[in-house]
């Protein structure tokens, strides 16, 4: 069975960008426009990986990733941040809240699919 | 008095001097080059192909645009906003074309341009449903090359405030001028003048230099396992 992943981002032509690329790989893809709606639905579903972006309405990436390690069925689920911010500190935070990885925008495709194939 | 000097001292009064500094701005904007703009009587930034501005300080925004678009968006309650001034880089190089045009490098990088520009404006505050944008640029301008950038970069701005649920609250796109533009995030007013095509051989430079740096520079390289 194809692996799910989730994509996080508020941004509609990001998350287009980010499911074609995906889909293009085999994989199974769910979307959320927010961090609340990810986590909503995390409550309810397993995911094999998530990609979320880190500004956001409503819920910010960062503290989705803290939530979702407060999940039992997420503890050692990749989570990987996918953002425009690039700084030490953002990242440090990032890194805190237990995400597994970090990639700044634009992202390229290949070796979106390299990471994500490392950490699953 | 001589009728200069008379001159000078009417134009003082009208223009009182400029305050010593800019307003505060943030710190991955210290770049960007701002002057005081007499006329208006506050600060203007003054941004180069590739950069962007946002404030909340009631500054204006001026460039001069090429073949390379400028989206303006504000927040209409608040006042606040910015613009970017960029063009897409040519793909061919690049070779993403499996993953078709929905992930070419030229979409990702316009993405990220548009992104960076409307997160700073959700980030002091602004609302998503309540960003008013403007669209200005994208002329023929750029001899010599045989695609149409121009069109692309209108092509693809379009798309993406469509895709986004934005509404255009106006725009002056295509043509064969270069033009020069003034924004104001406060007020949302959009000046634009066109320039005269022949004359501006540094516009051109500037804009090829930056196609050339597009091209040269891979999109997406920054990846880190923790």
């Amino acid at each position: 069975m194809a692996r799910l992943i989730m994509t996080v981002d508020d941004s509609a032509s990001m998350r287009e960008m980010v499911r074609a690329t995906l889909q293009s790989a085999g994989y199974e893809v769910v979307e959320a426009v927010d961090g609340q709606e990810a986590l909503d639905y995390a409550r309810e579903n397993a995911c094999d990986l998530v990609i979320t972006d880190v500004n956001m309405p409503r819920m910010d990436g960062i503290t989705l990733v803290s939530e979702l390690r407060g999940l039992p069925h997420y503890r050692l689920t990749p989570l990987l941040l996918l953002t425009t911010e690039s700084s030490q500190e953002r990242k440090l935070e990032g890194k805190r809240a237990g995400a597994t990885g970090w990639i700044v925008k634009p992202f390229n495709p290949e070796q979106l699919l390299a990471t994500m194939a490392r950490v699953l | 008095m001589t009728h200069t000097k008379r001159h000078a001292a009417a134009e003082k009064a009208r223009y009182p001097a400029a305050p010593d500094n800019p307003p505060p701005t943030q710190q991955h904007f210290a770049h960007i080059s701002r002057y005081w703009d007499r006329e208006n009587q506050g600060y203007a930034a003054k941004l180069l192909p590739g950069e962007y501005y946002v404030t909340t300080a009631g500054e204006r925004i001026s460039t001069v645009l090429g073949s390379c678009v400028s989206a303006c968006v504000r927040d209409r309650r608040l006042g606040i906003g910015g613009m970017n001034h960029f063009m897409l880089p040519l793909d061919a190089s690049k070779g993403s074309s499996i993953w078709g045009t929905a992930v070419s490098a030229a979409t990702r990088y316009g993405n990220v341009a548009m992104e960076r520009l409307i997160n700073d404006i959700l980030k002091l505050g602004g609302r998503r449903d309540s960003l008013e944008v403007k669209l200005v640029g994208g002329g023929r301008v750029l001899g010599g090359i045989a695609i149409d950038i121009g069109a692309r970069n209108i092509e693809f701005v379009r798309k993406y405030v469509a895709d986004e649920g934005f509404s255009v609250a106006g725009e002056d796109l295509g043509d064969i001028f270069p033009r020069k533009v003034h924004y104001s995030p406060e007020t949302g007013k959009l000046r634009v003048k066109k320039l005269n095509a022949v004359r501006n051989d540094t516009l051109y430079e500037r804009e090829r230099h930056y196609l050339e740096v597009l091209d040269r520079d891979p999109v997406g390289n920054d990846i880190e396992l923790f």
